[in-house]
């Protein structure tokens, strides 16, 4: 298709504007669901962290540390939970998850730390992790870690649907863009060719029924269309 | 007068005759229970990494229950054993124990395998209130204390009492580093508490402790687990894991030099333990079988002198029971007789016991009475089996054994293992 250069530069600033629409709605797209997803993650450490909290307090007090750890076992299951541990009111680890050990970073602690914290663990991977005191921290905390490549899988997941989504309608922006330009640029170039044609620089640049097309329109272009077959006509005599 | 009338009679007989029509009825009606036979539920491990357990307990439940329908049964009732899979994941024996009381209506569980699988199982029976849950191949709390313990009757000695036993005697022979490998579970929470407890009465704590995965092989590599122990320096180490992987562990210690004494419990399977480091013994020129103890909670299986061992190996003989499943781990080395299928052995004839004395119409209500009434039996197994005062675990005994040429023997001089000059 043979674009008006009249249009080049407007039709270069619509691609320029579509692509800054796609890449902004993309990124706040990465933000919204980023900061979504953390916050559920994090809100889901508490409360599983909360859960075996409270469950612990009957377990710890009624029954068997054995039974505390089929109940960290339970949780481990969880998709998304990457470990789990509890430690006395001496800050000692009495029920855990790891395998081979406890992390170091997390065995200098001694369960103290109860606010959310971003780790990242050899061998597990970067979590956040949140903890929560069993019976007012007078028997010790539960603590629970969330695997963030669970979240950054899930973003990645949403993002690319959303990024996905947005790059179709991109194309299908250009796609609709070039049509409606080629559309309206058709009439300009028929208005070029006619006049091109009265000036008998190219004597057969329309057909008949092209011509009578293009004067017959009640645009712009069959205004000036009929204006260059006037100015034509007053030049050779001819009466309007 | 005729104070017995014609009509007061058939009114009488009709009475009667429908008294006995309900009462057939409700015999009838409790589950599990049919003219015929009785049926018991077991879920256990008999493919993967832990099948030896579930095949073996089953292997020798089998040999004793055959034998007692080949003489008619309990009371003329066959006993039928349904055993479903569960390969040593608790989930799955939640599912197993759902088909086995819901659908299939057991009159009650046998012989389920593992500190996890019991620990789920539980809250169902306390739940649905029906069955009871007899001689679990674990020795953990749970089953053991409130608010199950009344769910449950136990055989076996619990973990704590092993692993007491085995810190006792071996602070006592010098050995005051004690480290722990123990399976990332309940079951290996369960007996790191017992060895906690048992250094804390001497004073002492663990020195060292690292996990591993429930369901590692053999082939698995355990050389994190023996750097982080052997850092501790212990005089010994104190296994509570599944024969695959405490036998891996083993090989990996010795290869780099780490030649402490290293203790197992009950649930590791020591002739299935044995016979992976027997090969690989082979394999590498160097024996992996030194230095190893291992308790039991049933005697030696080549103790022929007990009337139990000699019966059970007899029956063992005779019918040669199989496992319901296929082997799923080819190639893994597999014995005639085991002190798993001992221990199924005798589960299965103090559950005998407990049916014969439950009678000729047997409920559930009346199993916990008639398992309460065990006092002093002899199963001929060196011990007498009772449950004492609302006790629910029949047997305190705790055999500890060590490898002497190849094969474990039961220990008769702790001061073999002595070190730093102690008695």
């Amino acid at each position: 298709m043979k674009t008006v250069k009249l249009f080049r530069g407007s039709l270069f600033g619509i691609y320029l504007l579509f692509g800054l629409i796609a890449v902004s709605t993309s990124a706040l797209c990465i933000y919204t669901v980023n900061k979504q997803l953390s916050h559920e993650y994090a809100v889901n450490s508490v409360t599983i962290s909360h859960a075996i909290a409270n469950a612990s307090q009957d377990v710890l007090l009624t029954r068997d540390v054995s039974s505390l750890q089929a109940l960290l076992d339970q949780y481990h299951e969880i998709q998304g939970v990457s470990y789990l541990y509890v430690t006395d009111e001496h800050g000692d680890f009495i029920a855990h998850t790891f395998i081979p050990e406890v992390p170091a970073e997390i065995f200098s602690e001694h369960g103290k730390r109860l606010e959310a914290v971003e780790r990242n663990l050899t061998g597990i991977g970067e979590v956040i992790e949140v903890g929560s005191p069993i019976v007012e921290g007078l028997a010790g905390s539960v603590h629970v870690g969330m695997d963030e490549s669970m979240v950054a899988l899930k973003i990645r997941s949403a993002v690319g649907k959303q990024v996905y989504l947005i790059s179709i309608l991109f194309i299908l922006s250009i796609a609709v863009s070039f049509w409606l330009l080629n559309r309206a640029t058709t009439p300009l170039h028929r208005l070029a060719d006619y006049a091109r044609q009265l000036a008998g620089l190219q004597p057969k640049a329309l057909t008949e029924e092209e011509t009578v097309a293009l004067l017959g329109r009640n645009d712009e272009a069959g205004e000036l269309a009929r204006l260059y077959r006037h100015l034509a006509n007053s030049q050779s005599g001819v009466q309007p | 007068m005729r104070l017995v009338t014609a009509g007061w009679m058939r009114t009488s007989a009709v009475a009667w005759l429908l008294c006995a029509l309900f009462a057939v009825q409700a015999q009838a009606a409790e589950d599990g229970i049919t003219d015929h036979d009785i049926l018991i539920g077991m879920s256990a491990p008999f493919k993967g990494t832990s099948a030896n357990l579930g095949r073996e307990l089953y292997r020798g439940a089998m040999a004793c229950f055959l034998d007692v329908n080949a003489a008619g049964g309990v009371h003329g009732r066959l006993l039928n054993l349904r055993a479903y899979d569960d390969g040593y994941q608790p989930q799955r024996t939640v599912t197993n124990t759902l088909q086995l009381l819901q659908t299939d209506q057991a009159f009650l569980l046998f012989g389920y395998v593992g500190t996890d699988a019991v620990e789920r199982t539980l809250p169902i029976l306390q739940k649905l209130q029906s069955a009871l849950l007899f001689f679990p191949l674990t020795g953990a709390e749970a089953q053991r204390r409130p608010p199950y313990g009344a769910l449950a009757f136990n055989l076996r000695a619990s973990y704590r009492q092993e692993t007491a036993g085995l810190v006792d005697h071996l602070v006592a022979v010098g050995h005051e580093r004690i480290a722990v490998f123990y399976q990332a579970d309940a079951y290996g929470r369960s007996g790191w508490v017992g060895i906690q407890d048992g250094l804390k009465k001497h004073g002492l704590h663990i020195v060292g402790e690292a996990t591993y995965a429930r369901g590692a092989r053999y082939s698995d590599t355990f050389d994190r687990q023996v750097t982080i122990l052997a850092a501790a320096h212990p005089d010994a180490i104190i296994s509570i894991g599944a024969h695959a992987a405490t036998a891996g562990f083993i090989r990996a210690a010795r290869r780099v030099g780490l030649n402490v004494l290293i203790a197992n419990i009950s649930f590791n399977s020591s002739s299935s333990m044995l016979a992976l480091l027997k090969a690989s013994s082979i394999e590498d020129g160097r024996d992996y079988t030194k230095a190893l103890i291992n308790t039991m909670v049933v005697p030696d299986i080549n103790n022929v002198e007990l009337r139990a061992v000699r019966e059970y190996r007899a029956l063992i003989d005779r019918y040669n029971p199989q496992p319901p499943f296929e082997q799923a781990t080819p190639g893994e080395p597999t014995e005639r007789y085991s002190s798993i299928g001992l221990e199924g052995f005798l589960d299965a004839r103090l559950l005998v016991e407990i049916l014969q004395r439950l009678g000729a119409n047997p409920t559930r209500a009346g199993l916990a009475a008639a398992a309460a009434s065990i006092h002093g039996l002899d199963l001929g197994a060196g011990f007498t089996a009772s449950f004492l005062q609302g006790r629910n675990q029949a047997s305190d005994m705790v055999y500890y054994n060590s490898t002497v040429g190849g094969r474990f023997q039961m220990i008769d001089d702790w001061g073999q293992f002595a070190i730093h000059g102690a008695k």
